[in-house]
């Protein structure tokens, strides 16, 4: 076993015990992408007569993944630059053993040791001060001359445990792993909450893109470690003495890439009116998928045009609005303006290519059709709702007859005609035969 | 005489060819371009079609002249390969059955509506930056040259096709545009005024003959 232990300092400023625990776990669900096991200890849990500051402290256990990761040390490069991104100062070491990877955090140099044999040199000249004893311990054997781990290490087990207690001996054989030193294993929740508290108010939902920020790579994180992916997650604003503002926030294709998820709260957040101060953020997710495996395609590019496809969607409609992105369709009804309706555009795959000179040739045929086939002609362009004219242009063809609807209540009785205005743009204009007035109601653009 | 004739051919090729390459290098180069539909006016534009990657604009004074059919085709034939075709708040609804009559496919209509012409124009460049995005299609009522720039810039980016729909005083303006085409409705059609084709030759005329379904003919003759 080889344990990482994460020492965060920065953490003990969160307002209190309860919003440090908040922040440990939603770093402990982040951290859970490397590794199985992840446990923590709060600031007011570690030894009390110390004498150092006390600080969380994370411990991650990489030595059953170095298969997967590859070297212990490199994966701890990585997860640092991963939390300084995060922006969270801290202090990381690498031992055989929890209780020595966290004795490691304190010290300022040299904080990775892989093996036993490795821990117990490193150990050696370090001062008694850094072990987790009681200070009446720690000032007895400084009192009976000892002065650096070692020395304490070299001492027989026994005459310890009788001048001290068998706590010691159990310690230091934990220390330098000789002994098993079990942690409680925390385990990953099935609902995402991640609530993040500001020390003052925000004004500005600018301001909240910090905290945003670092809120969505943990999602990522804990969404890494599940191997899963969300659609839907929602955003709650917290005001002082106000409800919530909620902003739900849905992708069309699942995904779990915290720059995407960032871009879109980003629209969201810059579209919206605070209506007070923000005091705090909180990030909830309780609906997850299977991960899309994104499979490359050497022949086409299609998987790759719906994902780049479904972002826009997903751009435009955090932008403009649900409603703002819609698709069209064909509908069974005579009456022009009912033989259309909106619907609601979703990517589509695209179908195995046809030979190209049959497409072409569907396509000109197709296109032939308004003019060669017996299908009434429409133009591509409608008005949304008909407007009067006074007097009809010039007519080229018509009428042809429309009569339909009498059985819901919008009955129409139409002839329309085609017809050709001064300059020369084409109108498609309709008699109404119960009043006898004109109306423009579509353009042959 | 006889024995200089090849090789003042031979240097007429290569000038040919160092020209085609400039006009390339000019254009960004990889951008190709879709076949318009109608052979004569394939001929008359500079990489033989509309530009890919490149804005489009529609100068007109009236509505309902003939510009949608003008580009239908070349729409048709990107929705066809897989192809979004973007209507960023089109005047009027575009008409499904008629649509999908000529050939295009509806599942490949996307409709945008916004509320200002700051959206309309963010909306146009996120779509034509979208390498899923075939064309996009818009009507600004006014534009400025730095948001047309931008325009461009993202047409380029996602290698889709730009068309604005201008009124007709917008000739006057200089445009950063690769392509700016002047419509005029005709009694029997529709002409076309090439005022400006970037890497070609700009004062050309087209006449198109609505009526008449020579041009479309000819046209499934070339793709078969």
């Amino acid at each position: 076993m080889l344990w990482l232990c994460i020492r965060l300092p920065a953490l003990v400023h969160e307002a209190n015990a309860a919003s440090e625990r908040a922040a440990l776990e939603r770093l402990a669900a982040w951290a859970y992408q490397w590794t199985s096991w992840v446990s923590y200890r709060l600031s007011a849990e570690a030894p009390q007569d110390l004498g150092l500051p006390p600080a969380p402290l994370l411990w991650l256990e990489l030595g059953a993944g170095r298969s997967l990761f590859g070297e212990p040390t490199a994966l701890l490069a990585q997860i640092a630059a991963a939390l300084t991104h995060l922006g969270y100062s801290h202090t990381c070491a690498l031992a055989p053993s929890p209780t020595a990877a966290a004795l490691l955090t304190r010290v300022s140099e040299q904080r990775c040791t892989l093996t036993r044999a490795q821990l117990r040199a490193r150990l050696t000249p370090l001062p008694l001060s850094l072990l987790e004893l009681p200070a009446a311990t720690v000032t007895a054997l400084r009192a009976a001359g000892l002065r650096c781990i070692g020395e304490l290490l070299a001492l027989p087990a026994a005459a310890l445990a009788r001048r001290f207690g068998p706590e010691i001996c159990l310690y230091l054989a934990r220390l330098t792993a000789q002994v098993s030193d079990p942690r409680p294993a925390w385990r990953l929740p099935p609902v995402y909450r991640a609530r993040c508290e500001f020390g003052q108010d925000l004004h500005e939902t600018g301001m909240l893109l910090f905290s945003l920020q670092r809120l969505l790579l943990e999602f990522q994180g804990y969404l890494r470690a599940r191997d899963c992916a969300v659609q839907r997650f929602t955003l709650e604003l917290e005001h002082p003495r106000r409800p919530v503002t909620t902003l739900t926030i849905g992708l069309c294709a699942p995904t779990r890439a915290a720059a995407q998820f960032l871009l879109l709260a980003r629209e969201r957040l810059h579209e919206l009116a605070l209506p007070a101060p923000v005091r705090a953020l909180a990030l909830t997710a309780g609906e997850f998928t299977a991960a899309a495996i994104g499979q490359i395609d050497g022949f086409s590019n299609q998987t790759q045009q719906l994902d780049e496809l479904g972002q826009l969607l997903d751009r435009l409609r955090a932008r403009l609005g649900e409603n703002a992105v819609r698709g069209i369709g064909w509908q069974a009804d005579h009456r022009p303006e009912r033989a259309w309706a909106q619907t609601d555009f979703a990517p589509e795959p695209h179908p195995p290519r046809a030979p190209a000179a049959a497409a072409t040739a569907s396509l000109a045929a197709a296109y032939n059709d308004a003019a060669c086939s017996d299908a009434p002609a429409r133009p591509c362009a409608l008005l949304a709702s008909p407007q009067p004219l006074a007097a009809p242009p010039q007519l080229l063809t018509g009428p042809e007859r429309i009569e339909s609807g009498w059985w819901d209540g919008t009955d129409a009785r139409r002839d329309y005609y085609i017809a050709r205005t001064a300059d020369n743009a084409r109108l498609w204009i309709f008699r109404d035969r119960r009043e006898g007035r004109w109306y423009l109601h579509g353009l042959w653009v | 005489m006889a024995a200089v004739r090849p090789s003042v051919l031979a240097h007429a090729a290569t000038l040919e060819r160092l020209a085609q390459l400039c006009r390339r290098t000019e254009d960004g180069g990889r951008q190709g371009a879709i076949v318009t539909g109608y052979r004569e006016l394939d001929a008359l534009l500079p990489r033989g079609g509309w530009p890919l990657g490149s804005i489009v604009e529609l100068l007109s004074a009236a509505t309902g002249v003939g510009e949608l059919s003008l580009l239908l085709p070349a729409l048709c034939h990107l929705a066809q390969t897989g192809r979004t075709i973007v209507w960023i708040a089109p005047p009027y609804v575009p008409y499904a059955p008629a649509l999908a009559l000529r050939g295009l496919p509806l599942e490949r209509v996307l409709i945008i509506h916004t509320r200002s012409t700051q959206e309309s124009l963010w909306a146009a460049e996120q779509a034509l930056r979208c390498p899923a995005v075939g064309a996009a299609l818009g009507w600004p009522a006014q534009i400025v040259d730095k948001n047309l720039r931008r325009l461009q810039l993202a047409a380029e980016a996602g290698g889709s096709l730009g068309i604005l729909h201008r009124p007709a005083e917008a000739a006057a303006e200089a445009s950063p545009a690769a392509l700016r085409l002047q419509l005029q409705g005709l009694a029997d059609g529709l002409r076309l005024h090439i005022l400006k084709a970037r890497g070609g030759r700009g004062g050309l005329q087209w006449h198109w003959r609505r009526s008449d379904v020579v041009a479309v003919h000819s046209f499934a003759g070339a793709g078969a």
